[in-house]
């Protein structure tokens, strides 16, 4: 469906993208993920068309990306561009007319999108007095008018409410039930993992590691246990793995962790050892972004 | 592109700056100026200030729409807009043209407004509609084409503020729209001959008196239209400029 192949882009200065290949499959909900700074929004706005000046090709249905194919695409933008003096449906027919809707078939669509956004009570009102979640929303809805086939979202959950961050959640699950492919730019590892099948992990610029989420979690994480208690001795612990400390315990990667758990429940015991926690830890996707690159995602 | 023309029209029908710019502050230059100049003046002189006063402040106060321009076009800068409708099918030049186009409205309004005030309040003559009508045609399109210029290349709002008054204030000044042009000094005479505030001022003045001949309008005309198609190319040259600080 959508091919990124050796797409680069210079700033003045910065490097922005650096040779970055990947391929999105149809109806996928593709991650993009990387800390501040990664090359996301970059990216996001060579797919949108509204950068023009990269090397490297990309290719929609196998073919070049030209404005012609600026129907197929969606594009919610990182900052909330509304017009902030009209309604919510002002804001939606302005786009759909820009998508050539009009007449009954733009306020029906205006509807819809609408019921789809959960903003039907405010429709008529102005977005200045709306809330950062519900511009948000608006600002997803805006891209949604004209039925993209792909829909490319850049941070669209940056500073918002839980309540607004579900209702876009919610709306991302139906969008991708309807077969649509969503490409989804992040440093919220969290929801990625949530919502997408298909990751890229992103780094100054360059590709770091690609695949599904499954694929990555099963190749990357080794199983874990997370043992919190005192007095614990620790080279008891580095018998069974390797061990780090976290959050006043300590995790122990091992590839029998049930075993593992077993003797450290009877070593306890039998020194009369307080354990405050023991548990299974799941791998995340965060652990092998940080492995991977050894930024944090978040400052 | 009508969608865009739509939308900036309702966002200036809102902006309650751009009612006191336009019409409201004219009219309160205008009636104050009129009563400073007329004090203690006879009858006729009274009647030649105001005929020359009225016209002097229209030319003066449509420049101010620089400012309304310079500001829509810098904001959706700025907030990324122009760069979210580029996503759009939307073509690039279109949205500068659906952007312009809705100040062409207002400031022809706006000169209809002020004129209308003169007629009711001073009952100043207006002898060749006809002739009026096409000399505010030009001079809207002159000024809004300026306007698009100035409003394409500034970098910030500030700046468009800062240029907007040597155009409109230093124009007025030089052009004879504060003090009767042959009591100026000569260098600013010759001046003024560069200026599309001064064309304009004397072929209104003359059109409201009924007393323009057809070779002297057709001059001016052509005056503010090159103006304005320098402005306007200039515009487009600086466009994808423009286009280019908007993706950041
Ligand atoms: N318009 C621009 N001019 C110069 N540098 C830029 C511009 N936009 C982004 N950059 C730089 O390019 C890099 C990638 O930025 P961006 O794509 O916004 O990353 P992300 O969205 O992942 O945070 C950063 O180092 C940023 O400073
Ligand atoms: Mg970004």
């Amino acid at each position: 469906m959508l091919n990124i192949s050796n797409v680069s882009k210079h700033y003045e200065k910065t490097k922005a993208l650096d040779d970055v290949s990947f391929h999105i499959s149809k109806g996928s909900c593709f991650g993009l993920v990387g800390p501040n700074g990664a090359g996301k929004s970059t990216l996001m706005k060579i797919l949108a068309s509204i950068i023009h000046d990269y090397t490297g090709d990309v290719f929609i249905d196998n073919k070049i990306l030209t404005p012609e194919q600026k129907e197929k695409i969606g594009y919610v933008p990182q900052d909330i561009c509304l017009e902030e003096g009209l309604s919510a449906i002002g804001n939606l027919s302005l786009f759909g007319k820009l998508y050539g809707l009009t007449g009954k078939k733009l306020k029906l669509r205006a509807i819809e999108v609408l019921k789809q956004i959960n903003l039907e009570k405010r429709a008529n009102d102005k977005v200045s007095t709306f809330s950062g979640g519900m511009k948000r929303r608006l600002n997803i809805g805006c891209s949604l008018m004209h039925n993209p086939d792909i829909l490319i979202m850049d941070e669209a959950t940056v500073g918002i409410d839980p309540q607004s961050r579900n209702y876009i959640f919610q709306m991302i699950n139906r969008i991708k039930n309807d077969g649509r492919t969503i490409i989804y730019a992040s440093h919220y590892i969290e929801e990625v993992e949530l919502l997408c099948d298909e990751v890229v992990f992103i780094d100054s610029g360059v590709v770091v590691e690609k695949g599904a989420v499954n694929d990555l979690l099963k190749q990357y994480a080794t199983p874990s246990i997370f043992i919190k208690g005192t007095p614990i001795n620790l080279d008891k612990m580095k018998q069974y793995g390797d061990v780090v400390s976290k959050k006043g315990g300590y995790i122990l990667s091992t590839n029998e962790p049930l075993q593992v758990m077993e003797n450290m429940i009877a070593y306890c015991r039998e020194h009369v050892i307080e354990l405050e926690q023991l548990e299974l830890v799941q791998p995340r996707l965060e652990d092998i972004f940080f492995s991977l690159t050894g930024s944090e995602l978040r400052e | 592109m009508r969608a865009i023309m739509i939308t900036e029209l309702k966002k200036n029908l809102q902006d309650k700056g751009l009612l006191f710019w336009m019409v409201i502050l004219p009219i309160l230059f205008t009636v104050l100026f009129i009563a400073i100049f007329t004090g203690n003046t006879d009858e006729t002189t009274r009647k030649q200030v105001i005929v020359s006063i009225i016209p002097g402040y229209v030319v003066m106060f449509v420049f101010f729409i620089i400012i309304s321009m310079v500001s829509t076009f810098n904001k959706d800068r700025d907030k990324g807009m122009t760069a979210r409708f580029a996503s759009t099918p939307l073509r690039p030049y279109f949205y500068m043209l659906g952007k312009w186009l809705p100040y062409m409205f207002i400031v022809f309004i706006q000169i209809f407004v002020l004129l209308l005030f003169g007629k009711i309040v001073y009952n100043v003559p207006l002898e060749q509609p006809m002739v009026l009508l096409i000399l505010s045609i030009f001079l809207t399109f002159t000024v809004t084409a300026i306007g698009l210029a100035t409003a394409v290349m500034v970098k910030t709002e500030n700046m468009g503020l800062a240029i907007t008054q040597i155009i409109a204030l230093g124009g007025a000044m030089l052009s004879g729209l504060w003090i009767p042009h042959d009591m100026m000094p000569d260098f600013m005479q010759t001046i003024s001959y560069f200026l599309p505030q001064f064309w304009a001022h004397q072929a209104f003045q003359d059109a409201m008196a009924g007393n323009i001949n057809y070779s002297d309008l057709f001059q001016t005309l052509l005056i503010l239209f090159c103006i304005g198609v320098a402005g306007f190319v200039l515009a487009i040259f600086r466009y994808p400029v423009f286009l280019k600080r908007s993706v950041t």
